[in-house]
């Protein structure tokens, strides 16, 4: 079996009704409109930026109190 | 098969290659710059410190899938054990413990509202719980029971409270409608297993990932996609809407994550990591979108700068095939559950 990059087109297609709907569904997809990948990118990018300060994985906690997930202070049960 | 037919079935054929040539070259045409040289200016991302601030023990088998509930604290985990288990990951607690009938579970989901989890596996079919209301032996209720599968059930995720969709070995997309306990959409989505299924950020569609290699994004309502995404050359395992909803992340067994930008619709950047050697079994990203984070079969999850195809480091902790991987919705940390029957909540 190759490594095909159209895998939808493994599709056992073993009567012309599927393969109508197979070539069908492609014609929908080949129509739709593309925009340019650089377009795309600056997009995402100016996405990211926006968000960036609320993103723990990038900037951490603004303090320590913040993070829910901190080890609490103990209490002694007296 | 009549002559007529196998006339028409040619012409099909050819117009089938016609436009798979179309459309690669459209996509072409679009990719006038690499992500990495748009991205040529901007400053790589700090090194993730992320590390494990609760080991979560308690199951006694493999942990085959985890999943946040909208709150961002709590989680629920599914076990061939047979448990379902609820955490609060704030303080390490088991908030609840669910037995199942099945112990062959592969899915879990939360709710966004927290009051409904759900899962499913070998058993080919999907159990709704209700965490607010218990039956007589102390469990949360099952509230429904969604048959009729002819495959496993392979992934599930809450849209709300009253709809659930389901992706299963039979390579069917199924939406349920909860209240009525009936389908209000079934219809063949790939061709294979439906492994992974990801709701975009304003819920008005959803992408599939499939073991055919290709991922495809819906409408809520349709039974047809309106894209489909090559580039995999296996299993895509994992999908997950980018933050922006304009593009997603994917792992896969071929070894490689990779970002598909929706609306120039290609596979727009794909991320190695030092050692080709295993494949991913789960993904996500941080709030922004910036970083993104695969669980790996090395038993370790890969962290990458998705701007500039950097990677960025691992966590290390799980001693085993890590199988799952959840964000939390506020990004604050990220849940992983492994077959060393460990969960792992980083932050």
């Amino acid at each position: 079996i190759g490594l095909s990059d159209t895998a939808v087109m493994d599709m056992m297609i073993s009567n012309l009704q599927q393969q109508r709907q197979v070539t069908e569904q492609l014609r929908r997809e080949a129509a739709i409109k593309r925009i340019s990948v650089s377009q795309a990118v600056l997009d995402i990018m100016k996405y990211i930026t926006e968000h960036e300060q609320e993103d723990c994985l990038l900037v951490g906690f603004s303090s320590q109190k913040a993070n829910p997930f901190r080890e609490k202070s103990s209490c002694t049960l007296l | 098969m009549p002559p007529k037919d196998d006339l028409e079935l040619q012409k099909l054929r050819k117009e089938l290659d016609d436009l798979m040539t179309k459309i690669k070259e459209e996509q072409n045409k679009a990719a006038d710059k690499t992500l990495e040289d748009i991205c040529g200016d901007v400053a790589s991302a700090p090194k993730v410190r992320l590390t494990t601030k609760k080991l979560l023990k308690g199951h006694i088998n493999k942990v085959n899938s985890i999943h946040f509930s909208g709150d961002s604290r709590h989680a629920v985990t599914g076990s061939l054990d047979g448990k379902l288990i609820i955490w609060d990951t704030w303080t390490g607690n088991k908030v609840q413990i669910i037995p199942l009938r099945s112990s062959w579970v592969m899915s879990v989901a939360f709710a966004p509202s927290g009051n409904y989890v759900a899962c499913g596996g070998m058993d080919n079919m999907c159990t709704v719980y209700d965490l607010n209301n218990r039956d007589s032996t102390g469990a949360a209720k099952i509230v429904r029971e969604l048959l009729g599968y002819e495959g496993f059930l392979s992934s599930c995720r809450f849209l709300d409270d009253k709809t659930i969709i389901t992706g299963s070995g039979d390579m069917k997309i199924c939406l349920w409608d909860l209240e009525m306990g009936k389908r209000s959409l079934e219809f063949e989505a790939h061709s294979g297993d439906v492994v992974s299924i990801s709701l975009s950020p304003d819920s008005s569609s959803y992408l599939t990932g499939s073991v055919d290699k290709s991922c495809r994004l819906w409408d809520l309502r349709d039974d047809k996609p309106k894209q489909t995404f090559f580039g995999h050359t296996s299993d895509v395992n994992s999908v997950c809407f980018h933050p922006s909803g304009y593009a997603f992340a994917t792992g896969s067994e071929d070894k490689t994550a990779r970002m598909f930008d929706i609306r120039s619709d290609q596979n727009i950047a794909t991320y190695h990591p030092p050692n080709n050697t295993s494949g991913f079994t789960s993904c996500g990203l941080s709030l922004s979108g910036r970083y993104m984070l695969c669980g790996s079969d090395d038993s370790s999850v890969h962290i990458w700068d998705t701007l500039k195809n950097q990677h960025n480091g691992c966590l290390t902790g799980h001693e085993n095939r890590i199988t799952s991987l959840s964000v939390a919705g506020n990004g604050m940390a990220v849940a992983t559950c492994s077959w060393d029957q460990n969960v792992r909540v980083w932050v």
